[in-house]
């Protein structure tokens, strides 16, 4: 019997000076963490495999803190509910990379942790992307720090078009005229897909058109979805599958995913994809090497269509058992060699000033185009809490399937999805 | 559990009036333990049963009448909006014109189906041998066994637009000139799941029927083969009838099964919102709830769900007992 209470006590004490440890220190909390284990969630989806990354990552992370880090990847498209479930259930990990218009809605639930006083602690706060820090910042303090950013522009397959004498188009009547070529003299490709559940591919046209999204007017927010120009714009985007037939009829269900498939499969010739891809392409696909180009996505008649700035940020939750170790990896992450490494490797933009410079010079034919798009293109989807809501109800993608399907003319469409959107953003 | 609702007339032989009639307490006291027995027995299960399936219906009934989002879940706090939820639900127009027309018109032909091809497979087992039995049996059973995401997958890659089997198979006859998107029309997509859940759904048919059927007994129905009954006369006059509850059960159970399905239809493309015209009741609950972090009007939609089987299932189980009693 009193051997027992003696182990009982015996543990009592060690876990009092483990916490102590833990919890005692401040500056020095990284280093003495040893046997601590730090749970991490990134994304998965379009972006190449990061297996290999981010086992080098994690070795560096022991051997600097002494504890492990346990890297889970979840799916983008699972990704917002297995957040909620984790919040609900009280099991979400320390830290997590939030894609950048879900950073405002967790803090908004009280779920995450704020980072301000460390970022200004480590002097980073004149360094961050501004548009990351604008959707990163909730009741004037930050919840997720910058890690990168990433812009849409549009790939295409430059051995297509040399073989058909072809120049990448620069307005949007010239899109038309090189798919229209693609389409007679290679009738085993898919010049230009729409795809009907990915809204990220319609708002440059949107807004080439000169429409807008949403913006808000005073305290509500107002759709401009089902106004001329916006309509324009979709009606442009959806003609060039249900019009011209540069689609096909499977692309009326695909998501972002199934367009690289298939143009990982040699199926497409031009489409609208992220800067991360042409990495994940080469992964997938070696053969199209040295057969990818890129462009800015055209404007109307002459410039650039803008396209949505994505970006993720991390954000450390409030579940945290160590807000000091957690932070230590944000800080990895997102400075230095790290930061610079994934940015190389992905084909993403730093979250950080001073890195994203360097990047802009870059003379790579797959990432200039891309640079430029997010200079001159970049673009943001409403700045509120709210419009997870709508891309959870996928307002814009219902809208653009019902185009494509033929179950709405753009007129219907436009109209219910702008009111769906106005009901949502400005709901309780 | 007949045993235990009735308990044995042994007892009533020793709380019968004793003759000297003087002690009426001990009597009373003699009845209530009686009428407890059953319970005390009952009570481990009944116990198990409250904690596993109706704290968590009275949980879900809770989060219908409160406005609740992620903010309430994270701090614990309720928040109460009386029957909102279920206003704005029977206001909702995609609940009339699309959702329930979904649910319920997919759920009987779903039903129906599973139910006669799973009889038809049943009436062929029992006529075969043994050996023949146990092989068919088998290969049933892996119907049974795979994986609704699995199966729904595979139904996918069958129908996909552009490189699926069915597309190129009527293409390759020339019965269509065009790939045809079989996912964007809501007939076309119901009925994919239709083949998906039947393909599922049927071997559980199958097995319980034929077990109802080996126990039909062989005289009856010799003796009215030897009085002219073809086989279908035979079916209806005599072994529907013989194995009527082994019908309530598995149609009840398919009734409850199709109405709910989810993952099914959520994963197919489209299914998860994006096409509007295919949502049912599980997966409008759901894009509602986890969504738009509106769980209480997702439980809105879930009570919904559960009084609409509650009442299909009543009313079956009623005109059966009285049927029965008849």
């Amino acid at each position: 019997m009193q051997k027992r209470y003696l182990s009982i006590a015996m543990a009592a004490v060690v876990a009092l000076a483990l916490s102590a440890c833990s919890g005692g220190s401040t500056a020095g909390a990284a280093t003495d963490a040893k046997g601590e284990t730090l749970n991490v969630w990134i994304m998965q989806g379009t972006n190449p495999g990061s297996d290999a990354f981010f086992k080098s990552v994690g070795q560096e992370f022991t051997k600097e803190t002494g504890a492990k880090l346990n890297v889970e990847f979840v799916q983008w498209a699972d990704a917002h509910d297995r957040f909620v479930t984790a919040i609900a259930g009280n099991t979400t990990p320390d830290v997590a990379e939030t894609g950048n218009t879900w950073t405002a809605e967790f803090a908004d639930a009280g779920a995450l942790a704020p980072i301000g006083e460390k970022v200004k602690e480590a002097g980073l706060e004149d360094d961050l992307v501004k548009g990351l820090v604008e959707s990163g910042t909730y009741d004037g303090d930050l919840y997720g720090m910058p890690w990168y950013a990433g812009v849409r522009s549009i790939i295409f397959r430059t051995d297509v078009f040399e073989e058909l004498g072809l120049t990448p188009p620069t307005t949007w009547q010239e899109l038309v005229d090189v798919a229209t070529v693609i389409q007679a003299e290679r009738p085993d490709l898919i010049p230009f897909p729409v795809p009907g559940d990915a809204e990220m591919l319609a708002y440059p046209w949107v807004w080439g058109a000169g429409g807008d999204v949403s913006v808000q007017k005073g305290e509500k927010w107002e759709s401009g979805l089902a106004g001329d120009q916006a309509r324009e714009g979709i009606q442009f985007y959806t003609d060039l599958a249900t019009k011209y037939g540069f689609s096909t009829a499977g692309a009326t269900t695909w998501k972002e995913t199934d367009v690289l498939d298939n143009f990982a499969q040699g199926k497409v010739a031009m489409a609208i994809s992220g800067s991360w891809t042409p990495a994940t392409l080469l992964e997938k696909a070696p053969e199209l090497d040295g057969k990818l180009g890129a462009i800015s996505i055209p404007g109307k008649d002459s410039g650039i269509s803008p396209s949505v700035l994505g970006g993720s940020h991390l954000s450390v939750f409030n579940t945290a058992k160590n807000e000091d170790l957690a932070w230590a990896f944000v800080e990895m992450m997102s400075t230095g060699q790290y930061a610079q490494d994934w940015a190389d490797q992905t084909g993403y933009f730093p979250g950080l000033e001073s890195l994203l410079k360097k990047t802009m010079k870059s003379d790579d034919p797959l990432v200039r185009p891309f640079a430029e798009q997010m200079v001159d293109g970049g673009a943001s989807v409403p700045v509120t809490p709210k419009y997870g809501a709508v891309q959870a109800k996928k307002t814009t993608n219902a809208m653009i399937q019902a185009i494509l399907s033929g179950q709405k003319t753009v007129d219907e469409a436009t109209k219910d999805a702008a009111a769906e959107m106005d009901e949502i953003m400005n709901g309780k | 559990m007949t045993v235990v609702l009735n308990p044995p007339p042994v007892d009533e032989g020793r709380i019968a009036p004793s003759p000297t009639g003087g002690r009426p307490p001990k009597r009373r006291r003699l009845v209530t333990m009686t009428q407890a027995r059953p319970w005390l027995l009952l009570a481990p299960a009944l116990i198990l049963l409250a904690g596993l399936l109706l704290w968590p219906l009275a949980r879900v009934f809770l989060f219908s009448l409160q406005d609740y989002g992620l903010r309430e879940i994270v701090s614990g706090e309720s928040n109460f909006i009386g029957l909102d939820n279920y206003a704005e639900i029977f206001s909702d127009a995609s609940l009339w014109n699309v959702v329930l027309p979904n649910t319920i018109g997919f759920a009987l032909v779903a039903v129906s189906s599973t139910v006669i091809f799973g009889t038809l497979v049943a009436l062929l087992m029992a006529s075969l041998s043994p050996l023949w039995r146990t092989i068919v049996g088998s290969a049933v059973m892996v119907a049974w066994a795979m994986p609704a995401v699995t199966g729904t997958y595979v139904w996918i890659w069958i129908f996909d637009a552009d490189q699926g089997l069915v597309n190129e198979t009527l293409k390759g006859l020339g019965l269509m000139d065009e790939s045809f998107n079989w996912f964007t029309n809501p007939v076309t997509f119901y009925g994919i799941v239709a083949l998906n859940i039947v393909h599922h759904g049927f071997p559980f048919v199958a097995i319980t029927v034929l077990a109802g059927l080996l126990g039909v007994p062989k005289e009856m129905l010799e003796a009215a083969e030897m009085d002219g009954a073809g086989p279908v006369r035979r079916f209806f006059q005599i072994v529907y009838p013989t194995i009527k509850p082994v019908f309530s059960v598995v149609v009840i159970l398919s009734t409850i099964w199709d109405f709910k399905v989810f993952a099914q239809i959520y994963l197919m493309p489209g299914g998860s919102g994006s096409n509007r015209e295919v949502l049912n009741l599980g997966v409008w609950s759901y894009v509602e709830s986890f969504g738009q972090n509106r769980y209480g009007f997702g439980a809105a939609i879930a009570v919904l769900l559960t009084v609409l089987l509650l009442i299909i299932t009543a009313i079956y189980v009623r005109t059966l007992f009285k049927e029965e009693k008849v």
